[in-house]
C-alpha cells in the first residue's frame, strides 16, 4: 500500500468508506429487493455527499491503514476492559479505593491517535482522562493499582503500533 | 427437562451483566466524589451492557439481528468516553479538586 501515490490512495479511502455505508445500510435493514437496495444506495450517496462537504473525508479521519487491525484492536480493548472492571468492582464493594491525579504522556503522532487513546482509558474503568494537553494527559485514576498499570505505557503502544 | 444449553448461557451471562450494573450503581452512591463516580458510571457503560448484549445475542442465535445488537456496543465504545470526558473536563475547569492524594 505504501508504493500507491496519494490521490489513488484517496480514492481508495472513498471506495472503503462507500463500502462500509452500505454494508452498515444493509445491517440495519435487511432488504434484498432491488427497489429498496436502490434506495438504499441513494441515501449512502447522500450520506457520502454531506460528509465529502462537511470535509470528513480528510486523511486524518479516514486512517486506511487501520482498518484492517482495528477488529483485533477491539478484542484487545474489550480484554483490557474486562480486566480493570473487575479491579474496580472489587475496589466498589471492598472500599478500599484510594483516587489520585497522575500524569501520562502520550507518543501518538497524529490527532486520530491521541484521541484515540484519551478515548481508551476513559473506556476501561478506573481510569478517566480528565484534560488532553497537547501529548500530556492529566488521568484521574481510582487506585493506585490502576494508575500503575496505566504507567507501564503498554496500552498507549499498543496505540501507537496501531498507526504505524 | 424444560432449559437448555443456550437459555442457561445467555442466563448466566444476563446474571452477570446485571451483576457489574448493581456493582456500578452501588459505586455511584457509596464514592466520594465526582471523578470516582464516574468511574462506577463507566463500568455500567461497557461490561454491565455488554455482557447483557452478548447474552441477547446467544439467545437470540446468530442471524441479522445479532450484527444489529453488535453495533450497540460499537457505537458505546465511542459515546461513553465522550460524556465521561465532558463531565470530568467540566469539573475540573470549574475548580472542583478531587479528593485522595494527588500529585501532579
Amino acid at each position: 500500500m505504501a508504493k500507491l501515490n496519494k490521490d489513488s490512495l484517496k480514492i481508495l479511502s472513498f471506495i472503503t468508506y462507500f463500502i462500509i455505508l452500505f454494508v452498515f445500510w444493509f445491517i440495519l435493514s435487511g432488504y434484498l429487493k432491488s427497489l429498496l437496495l436502490f434506495f438504499g444506495l441513494v441515501s449512502v450517496l447522500f450520506v457520502f455527499w454531506m460528509s465529502y462537504r462537511a470535509k470528513a473525508l480528510e486523511e486524518d479521519s479516514l486512517p486506511l491503514k487501520i482498518i484492517l487491525r482495528l477488529p483485533f484492536y477491539w478484542i484487545w480493548l474489550f480484554k483490557e476492559i474486562f480486566k480493570s472492571g473487575i479491579t474496580t468492582t472489587a475496589l466498589i464493594w471492598n472500599g478500599k479505593y484510594s483516587p489520585q491525579l497522575i500524569s501520562v504522556k502520550a507518543s501518538q503522532k497524529n490527532r486520530t491517535g491521541i484521541a484515540n487513546y484519551a478515548n481508551a482509558i476513559t473506556l476501561t474503568p478506573g481510569t478517566v482522562t480528565i484534560e488532553v494537553d497537547k501529548k500530556t494527559f492529566l488521568v484521574h485514576a481510582l487506585s493506585k493499582k490502576l494508575s500503575e498499570d496505566l504507567q507501564t505505557d503498554d496500552m498507549n503502544k499498543v496505540i501507537t503500533d496501531l498507526d504505524k | 427437562m424444560s432449559y437448555n444449553y443456550i437459555e442457561l448461557i445467555s442466563l448466566v451471562l444476563l446474571a452477570i451483566g446485571c451483576f457489574f450494573i448493581l456493582s456500578g450503581s452501588l459505586g455511584l452512591i457509596k464514592l466520594p466524589d465526582v471523578f470516582s463516580r464516574i468511574h462506577a458510571a463507566g463500568l455500567i457503560d461497557t461490561l454491565g451492557s455488554g455482557f447483557i448484549v452478548l447474552a441477547l445475542i446467544v439467545y437470540s442465535g446468530f442471524s441479522l439481528l445479532s450484527l444489529k445488537l453488535l453495533l450497540i456496543p460499537l457505537f458505546l465504545i465511542f459515546t461513553s468516553p465522550v460524556t465521561g470526558h465532558a463531565i470530568a473536563l467540566f469539573a475540573h475547569e470549574s475548580g472542583y479538586k478531587p479528593k485522595g492524594k494527588n500529585k501532579k
